[in-house]
């Protein structure tokens, strides 16, 4: 319990931190910092339709980073998620292209289907790589992600081109307008109810089935888990599987939704967020849902950073790297800090 | 005794805290110069503390700390050796892939750029000084455990050490190799060398030391004394304290190291019983963890307890993968409860009845940053499968009953097992592995750090799982309690079985066996 007010109090101090640091050194480089947090407050929640882009954006953060969430607590570093995303939005497109022309009812399930095939499949080689033969994920999914980009380009200036495209940008066909599950405005019921089914569904995974307790201690301590009997081949391959497959679901969100078309470097910061997101929330999967709001609403900010505080909008990005530099870098300082490293908690190995 | 000419250490109201455990406080002792000064007591009675805030390894929260009558800068290694301190740990620090002359050049003070064949004339010389017999050209990692435990004094003895400490020197070596480091501690005695050996068995202490000091629960109980001056049986009584209780007299014996130990128990193994563990002729290929076993026959009946000795690294880990599955069984079968279970996995194993408690509690019993109840659940969890639904509140309450129904002090079942003392944690692993379903107990090192109140509760609770007709493995590096507490020994060396001992018991035979010479 105490520690649950912990782990949210530590995440609530990095941000803050994160923030201010990024206040300071915009000031430092002539902007308001006021002017930032004004911009960001109000894009991300105030102004009019900031909240529904906040989970525009929130939504399908959240549910790749659940996915990351459950491989970092089984105790895989599974960075992959941006190929994994990739990797989803490609196998749906292909379907939505080959199934053409039947009813939305058939089309739809099939492209969510091969999405999350695909994000899998994507997510399961570096996994048996890893189980098989101790190839560390953190090297292959990082590997993955650039072999995901590449095949993204290739497909949307080969197979699925658009050959009406301006050529700015390579890009597939738009979808048919039947088969979108929102309008590029980007917020939908059915989008929510996925969301709401992943939480739901990925909650009772983690905190009320033998895997959640099972994958928390191997992740923690594998060693005691291998001498309890346990094959961590399996644990870890599912871990793998399920996180690819979200990512995956998310990338069919995004192309189905307010996409629409799969466009060469679409989202190419999506998969990093979400780690960032998981690392924040601790890997808690509700903390998972609270976090990925707030990063939405960031997203979304980002429009008005040009227009309030005179900031490009990629001043996003500088926030997020401060988090993660503050995140990553949580052994020792914040714990000192608020007085919690009475005693080592993770295990040395 | 308080001459200052004569006092080689001084410590004055030295105390220790290491977050909110108290490891020593207001220690104030001092050695006198030139003899052999034993510092005993139980596990976590502070011993190896004393010995690394001496060294400098440790800084004491209070208390000060004077050599030959210098005060020396506390928590300072290199202070330390200046002033003529060296300490041997009790875990050996030699690097394996180094020579023997290459170690010792490691350890000396000055630089400058040698041959190899330059390093290894000095350092031999050195060596032979010392009557250690080894060749200087030789890897650390090619040496049997007691030339690599000399080649570490003598490394220690490259500065010229005035105070050499021997943290628990005897815990690796076989009763024989004991001997043979006292011979050496006595040459150094007679060279000039004062020695302090932390040990923790009585009758090494009387038959060694010249003084004794008692340490309990951090704090100094009296000492030193001179060992004419003390028998056994007070010295038991001062380790011990207050709190013996109805410490039967044979365990008071085998926990104090106080006389040679005789069995316990009746064995109340016969062939009529069947057995719940049979190796018949089993190999298994190279394991990471230690040599392979080589044809092992073992058979463990209801109702017994059967003991591995040896000196440690000789298969006794691969001996326990191997019945848990975890290191690959090459050739001969094992059966559980008869049942063959050669190629069964552990999860198949564990249903029949085979429970472990490890040899390291906190890497391979526990998970320490994890919840107790989920530590604790984990057996009954790893027989469901995978997506199975749980209920956690259900799991806590058993959890805190088990645990409760074990004795184990803890605040509630959320907390992380690493916040729990090593007793408690080891009772965890109990309450979890000697459940009603258990036949088959292989207990590796079940009380190896344990003080000894948390040791006869081990003893015990192995006793009552063998009398409702558990058969148990039992592995110790402390020959003491396999005598007393096994119906059985067998003896372990290089991965198969030297040699097999009913009580009553002959130390020296066992001990002969250990290092492969009775043969």
């Amino acid at each position: 319990m105490s520690e649950r007010i912990v782990a949210i109090v530590r995440a609530l101090v990095f941000i803050v931190i994160a923030l201010a640091l990024c206040g300071i050194i915009f000031s430092i480089a002539g902007y308001s910092a006021t002017q930032m947090f004004e911009a960001i407050i109000e894009g991300a929640f105030l102004r009019n339709g900031a909240l529904t882009q906040s989970l525009r954006w929130g939504l399908p953060l959240f549910i790749t980073a659940v996915g990351v969430a459950i491989s970092f607590r089984a105790g895989y570093f599974n960075i992959g998620a941006q190929g994994q995303f990739y990797m989803g939005a490609i196998c749906a497109a292909f379907a939505a292209e080959w199934l053409n022309g039947l009813p939305p009812l058939i089309v739809i399930p099939i492209c969510f289907l091969a999405g999350m095939t695909g994000g899998a499949l994507w997510s399961l080689w570096p996994g048996i790589l890893r189980l098989r033969s101790g190839a560390d994920e953190v090297i292959t999914t990082l590997m993955g992600n650039f072999l995901a980009s590449l095949v993204l380009i290739y497909v949307t200036s080969g197979p699925l081109k658009d050959p009406s495209g301006s050529g700015q940008q390579a890009s597939s066909r738009p979808l048919d307008a039947a088969y979108r599950i929102s309008t590029s405005y980007g917020l939908s019921p059915t989008i929510i109810t996925i969301a709401l089914l992943v939480f739901v569904s990925m909650w009772l995974l983690v905190n009320r089935s033998a895997f959640g307790v099972l994958s928390g201690l191997a992740g923690r301590n594998p060693t005691m888990v291998t001498w309890q009997g346990a094959r961590l081949m399996n644990i870890g391959l599912a871990s793998f599987v399920v996180s690819g497959a979200l990512a995956g679901l998310a990338g069919t969100i995004e192309l189905m939704g307010p996409n629409g078309r799969l466009a060469s470097g679409f989202l190419p910061t999506h998969g990093f967020t979400a780690i960032l997101i998981a690392l924040v929330a601790n890997m808690s999967i509700t903390g998972t849902a609270i976090v990925a709001f707030f990063f939405g609403g960031l997203s979304s900010a980002a429009l008005y950073l040009p227009i309030i505080a005179g900031l490009p909008s990629s001043a996003i990005e500088i926030i997020n790297a401060a988090i993660a530099l503050f995140i990553t870098a949580k052994s020792g300082f914040v714990d000192r800090v608020l007085r919690l490293g009475r005693r080592g908690t993770w295990t040395t190995r | 005794m308080k001459d200052d000419a004569h006092t080689v250490l001084e410590c004055h109201d030295v105390g220790v805290t290491y977050g909110d455990v108290v490891a020593l406080s207001d220690v104030s002792v001092s050695f006198i110069r030139g003899r052999i000064h034993a510092v005993v007591g139980q596990n976590g009675a502070g011993k190896t503390t004393f010995a690394r805030v001496i060294a400098g390894l440790v800084k004491p929260a209070s208390g000060r700390v004077e050599i030959e009558g210098r005060a020396v800068p506390t928590g300072n290694v290199n202070e330390a050796r200046r002033a003529g301190v060296e300490l041997v740990h009790q875990s050996f620090a030699l690097p394996p892939s180094f020579t023997v002359a290459e170690a010792m050049q490691f350890g000396a003070t000055d630089g400058g750029v040698y041959s190899r064949k330059q390093l290894e004339t000095r350092w031999q010389k050195h060596l032979d000084a010392l009557d250690i017999k080894v060749s200087a050209g030789q890897r650390i990692r090619d040496l049997p455990v007691e030339t690599q435990q000399s080649v570490e004094i003598a490394r220690a003895l490259v500065t010229e050490a005035r105070l050499l400490i021997l943290d628990e020197p005897t815990a690796v070596l076989s009763p024989e190799g004991a001997q043979k480091l006292f011979e050496r501690v006595r040459h150094l005695k007679d060279i000039g060398v004062t020695v302090i050996l932390i040990l923790h068995k009585i009758r090494e202490v009387l038959s060694v030391a010249d003084t004794v000091t008692v340490l309990r629960g951090g704090r100094l109980v009296e000492g030193p004394i001179e060992s004419d001056g003390i028998d056994a049986a007070k010295l038991a009584e001062l380790i011990i304290g207050p709190a013996t209780r109805a410490l039967d007299e044979d365990d008071r014996a085998a926990l104090t190291g106080a006389a040679i130990p005789v069995h316990h128990t009746q064995a109340t193994a016969t062939d009529a019983q069947s057995p719940v563990l049979k190796m018949n002729a089993v190999s298994t290929r190279s394991d990471p963890e230690g040599p392979p076993l080589n044809a092992i026959d073992l058979t463990i009946h209801q109702g017994e307890i059967v003991g591995v000795a040896g000196v440690e690294g000789n298969g006794q880990r691969t001996l326990v993968r191997a019945i848990s599955a975890l290191a690959d069984v090459s050739s001969g079968d094992i059966q559980i409860d008869g049942k063959d279970v050669t190629t069964a996995p552990m999860k198949m194993r564990r249903l029949s009845g085979l429970r472990v408690i490890p040899f390291e509690r906190n890497v391979e019993g526990l998970s320490l940053s994890s919840a107790l109840w989920q530590n604790w659940s984990i057996r009954s969890l790893l027989q469901k499968s995978l997506v199975s639904a749980i209920q956690p509140t259900q799991l806590r309450r058993d959890c805190a009953t088990a645990l409760d129904s074990w004795d184990v002090h803890y605040d509630n079942v959320a907390q992380h097992a690493g916040s729990l003392s090593g007793g408690n944690a080891q009772k965890v692993i109990l309450s979890r592995e000697m459940d009603e379903g258990a036949r088959l107990i292989l207990a590796a090192q079940p009380t190896r750090g344990l003080d000894i109140g948390a040791t006869a509760f081990v003893w015990d609770s192995l006793r009552r799982a063998k009398s409702r007709g558990c058969g148990i493995l039992f592995i110790s590096s402390d020959l003491d309690e396999i005598m007393d507490v096994c119906d059985r020994i067998v003896v372990m060396l290089s991965g198969h079985v030297a040699g097999t001992f009913e009580p009553p018991y002959d130390l020296t035979e066992i001990g002969a066996a250990m290092t492969g010479v009775g043969q």
